[in-house]
């Protein structure tokens, strides 16, 4: 009791107080916790300074691909216009019964601002892919260059144990062709061709979908996971599969 | 022990008017329960066929978000089933224990055909089976349990079919060899059928190290009901004891089962305790659906009740020799158990992979139910095991016992 | 994706028929959904006559005219549009109303709101496949 009335009493010191080591040990912290949520591959985040981290080895291992292809989302721009959605299905022949990509909403409703917000999801490409692992006859491999999460249909035996290993519910069967089929951020359709971004991303008309390579420091996608000044998150962190794809808002 | 040198010096044609013979000493309920298994069998074949050609998207009730449904529980249940009774024959055959002895050859049939059953199954599930012949040889992928799983119970099976015809030619020694492998064979294919659940970090219902153990325990259960129940029908398809050893072995068996049954029942209670305790996500609405929403009469009914409790009851009742009631709780748990089996399956893939996320329509469990060529499949599957174990009685002769070792 | 669309579509036919009729003295017009440029934007009369007290003549002078998705036909009507002033952007400046820029799903309810309002089910709800 008598603590919580001195409470009452207390003032806010506010941000001025506070010392340059103070402040750079709270963000310090700020970090770790973004490092955790980014799948632990981003524990090295810097703010837009990233000299620093450039040169440190075990830097480049953290991100094993060149190009290392990702992307991130502004959720908080999302419309749910589903643009990304019919672009995808056009350019890669996705079916109506199936997609590659979805919009997800989430409903709040005793918010103040707004009352729901869509989250747009597709494969993670993660470095610890689960689908990969799970999958008996390699049908399904991270490529070695690029770490796109990859389909070869022609060793897919349909046992689906891929679509359970999937924390994203990213995979389905396609009953044309045989196997089952997922996002490869476009790689036959577009990148393999010389296209520099994917199909959804191309087709948002909000700047939801930024893809970019997380191993070039002049990229975009690169320079967005590695500040610290908005936060930057992964989906079901828990399952501990370092996806790639990585949401923030603002 | 005459049955040797017999088949030893005999012709072919000799050999199949014999056969024919055992064929035709059976009695009028032999050939009815023939008839029923054979076209439960039958109709089990035609809806898999159907459904393979005209596309699984077409017969069955499984969807995206639940890619497994009832053809991979019943998969689960005999492939269980068929480590359960490889192990529980495996005490008496391969590590010489005498009470479990007289059991040998008749455990082996049995665990041959529920594993088969069991593929059989499963290959109406997997969308594209040629290519699972093809690439699973040519392109293995060894972080796979489910490769390791195929893989170690097809070993199995081949080498329990060595055993069997080896036992049948009396070499008793290469048959415990083969019978030593098929143990080691089945219980790690049975640890990676675990695994292809267990290992999913992304599944939190299944997710954990328990599911491997859990399955071999649940396994030997149930494979010590499994034989109870057949070493009890034979009895009757052959109308008269099998083997003087006989009521000391099933009694014997039994004290098994109920072990099992109180590791079953320990396991069952710690997962919830440990599931309320906690309200681990992903599992807290998975166990909570068992216990009182959508799945509780399957669990409570099906796999408190049917498997578990009730089976635990008559055994004890029976004190080993009250073989009615020991009949009755092998038939019980056997029908408890592939319930058991479903809700493991199917509660695990009902909690949508969104749910932590709130998003709209994650926060109900997602429906499965299976439509009648799925049920039909698994009819099939149960008639096979059935018609085989009549033909087996009949064709190995009742397996007359010889005292090995 | 075509097929929806489609439906989306024709089922928008239908509610412009119906609401049209439906239409009685004092009386004002269902929830009003845009389709172009994109899908899913929802318009109120309820939220700004009833809920904000807002009078027919501060839209129906000049901003709007009283038939449901005729600014769709505007080249202007779009985000760029509605920052220039012109349509919502009148009031949905920061001054007057929240800024159109801010809060995008407050008029954007987009596809799935779309769908829900108008009872078609939605694709990954828990139906099959
Ligand atoms: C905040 C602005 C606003 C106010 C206030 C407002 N309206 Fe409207 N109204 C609109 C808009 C926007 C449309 C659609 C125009 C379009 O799509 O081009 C519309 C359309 C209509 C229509 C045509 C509907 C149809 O289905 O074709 C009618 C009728 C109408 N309004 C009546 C009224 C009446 C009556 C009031 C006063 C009670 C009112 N409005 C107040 C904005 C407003
Ligand atoms: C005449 C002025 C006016 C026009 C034109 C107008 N609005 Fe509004 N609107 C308001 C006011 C005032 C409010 C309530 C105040 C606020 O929330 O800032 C409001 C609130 C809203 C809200 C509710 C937001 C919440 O808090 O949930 C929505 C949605 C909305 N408007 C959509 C539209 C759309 C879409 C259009 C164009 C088709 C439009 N408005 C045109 C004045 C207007
Ligand atoms: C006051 C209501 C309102 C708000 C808030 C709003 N919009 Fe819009 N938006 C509209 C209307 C009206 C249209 C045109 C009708 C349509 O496309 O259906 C539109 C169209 C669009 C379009 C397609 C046309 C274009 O400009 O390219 C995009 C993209 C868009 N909005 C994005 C956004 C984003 C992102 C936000 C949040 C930063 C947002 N909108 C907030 C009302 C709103």
């Amino acid at each position: 009791m008598k603590n919580l009335k001195n409470l009452d009493k207390m003032t806010n010191e506010g941000v001025d107080n506070c010392s340059v080591e103070e402040r750079r040990h709270f963000l310090k912290m700020g970090l770790t916790v973004t490092g955790v949520f980014a799948g632990g591959t981003i524990l090295s985040a810097v703010s837009s300074v990233n000299k620093v981290y450039a040169s440190t080895s075990g830097f480049v291992e953290k991100y094993p691909y060149k190009p290392h292809y990702s992307m991130i989302m502004h959720i908080e721009n999302c419309i749910d216009c589903e643009k990304c959605k019919s672009a995808c299905a056009e350019t890669n022949g996705v079916p109506s019964y199936g997609f590659r990509t979805n919009i997800l909403e989430r409903q709040v409703a005793g918010a103040l601002d707004q009352q729901r917000e869509f989250i747009p999801v597709l494969c993670n490409h993660c470095n610890l892919a689960q689908c990969t692992r799970v999958c008996p006859t390699k049908a399904t491999y991270k490529d070695p260059n690029n770490g796109i999460v990859m389909m070869n249909i022609e060793k897919c035996i349909g046992c689906l144990s891929c679509q359970l290993g999937c924390p994203y519910n990213a995979r389905y069967f396609n009953e044309e062709k045989w196997a089952v089929d997922k996002c490869t951020f476009c790689w036959e359709s577009r990148l393999s061709k010389g296209a520099k971004t994917t199909g959804c991303s191309e087709a948002c008309p909000a700047g939801v979908r930024i893809f970019g390579d997380l191993s070039n420091p002049s990229d975009r996608v690169y320079k967005e996971v590695h500040q610290m000044t908005k936060t930057v998150w992964v989906l079901r962190p828990q399952a501990g599969t370092k996806p790639n794809v990585f949401y923030t808002r603002g | 022990m005459t049955q040797r040198a017999e088949t030893a010096g005999l012709t072919l044609n000799a050999m199949e008017s014999m056969l024919v013979d055992r064929l035709k000493s059976g009695s009028n309920a032999y050939y009815f329960a023939l008839l029923v298994t054979g076209l439960m069998m039958l109709a089990g074949a035609i809806a898999g066929l159907q459904a393979t050609v005209g596309g699984h998207h077409v017969y069955y009730g499984v969807s995206r978000q639940i890619p497994w449904g009832i053809l991979i529980s019943t998969y689960v249940y005999f492939a269980i089933t068929s480590t359960g009774i490889c192990l529980v024959s495996s005490i008496g055959h391969i590590f010489g224990v005498k009470a479990y002895m007289p059991i040998a050859k008749r455990a082996v049939f049995l665990s041959i055909i529920t594993l088969s059953a069991g593929f059989l199954v499963i290959a109406a599930e997997i969308k594209v089976p040629i290519r699972m012949l093809v690439y699973n040889i040519i392109s293995p992928n060894f972080t796979s349990n489910i490769w390791w799983m195929g893989a170690l119970y097809g070993l199995a099976l081949g080498v329990m079919i060595f055993e069997f015809i080896f036992l049948l030619l009396g070499k008793y020694k290469l048959a415990v060899a083969c019978g030593f492998v098929a143990v080691v064979g089945e219980l790690a294919a049975n640890s990676n059928l675990a695994g292809v659940f267990g290992l999913l970090n992304g599944r939190e219902f299944w997710h954990g190290p328990y599911l491997p153990i859990f399955f071999i325990a649940s396994g030997v259960m149930v494979g010590c009901s499994c034989l109870i129940l057949f070493h009890l029908w034979a009895e009757r398809i052959n109308e008269g004891p099998l083997h003087p050893g006989m009521p000391d072995c099933l009694s014997a068996i039994r004290k098994v089962a109920i072990l099992m049954i109180c590791v079953i029942a320990f396991f069952t209670i710690w997962r919830t305790v440990a599931t309320l305790a906690g309200h681990p996500d992903g599992q807290y609405v998975g166990v909570m659906a068992m216990l009182t929403g959508e799945y509780s009469l399957s669990f409570w009914g099906g796999e408190i009740l049917l498997s578990l409790l009730i089976p635990l009851g008559l055994y004890l009742f029976s004190k080993g020799t009250n073989m009615k009631l020991m009949l009755t709780a092998a038939i019980l748990m056997l029908i408890g158990v592939f319930f058991m089996r479903h809700n493991m399956v199917i509660v695990g893939q009902v909690i949508p992979v969104f749910q932590g996320l709130g998003v709209t329509g994650s926060t109900e469990l997602l429906k499965y139910s299976p439509t009648v060529h799925e049920l039909m499949i698994v009819v099939g599957g149960f008639g096979f095991v059935g018609f085989m174990f009549l033909l087996g009685e009949k064709i190995f002769n009742g397996y007359p016992v010889e005292d090995h070792h | 994706m075509r097929l929806i669309l489609t439906t989306i579509l024709c089922s928008s036919i239908f509610l412009l028929a119906g609401a049209a009729t439906t239409l009685a003295e004092g009386d004002y017009p269902e929830d009003i959904y845009y389709m172009k440029p994109v899908i899913g934007v929802v318009f109120s009369h309820q939220l700004h006559v009833e809920d904000n007290g807002m009078d027919c003549d501060s839209c129906h002078d000049g901003i709007f005219e009283m038939e449901a998705r005729l600014a769709e036909n505007e080249e202007s009507f779009t985000m760029a549009g509605l920052a220039d002033g012109e349509f919502c952007g009148a009031c949905h400046d920061g001054d007057t109303a929240y800024d159109a820029n801010t809060r995008c799903t407050t008029c954007h309810v987009g596809v799935i709101g779309y769908s829900r309002a108008h009872g078609l089910v939605n694709e990954e709800g828990p139906a099959h496949h």
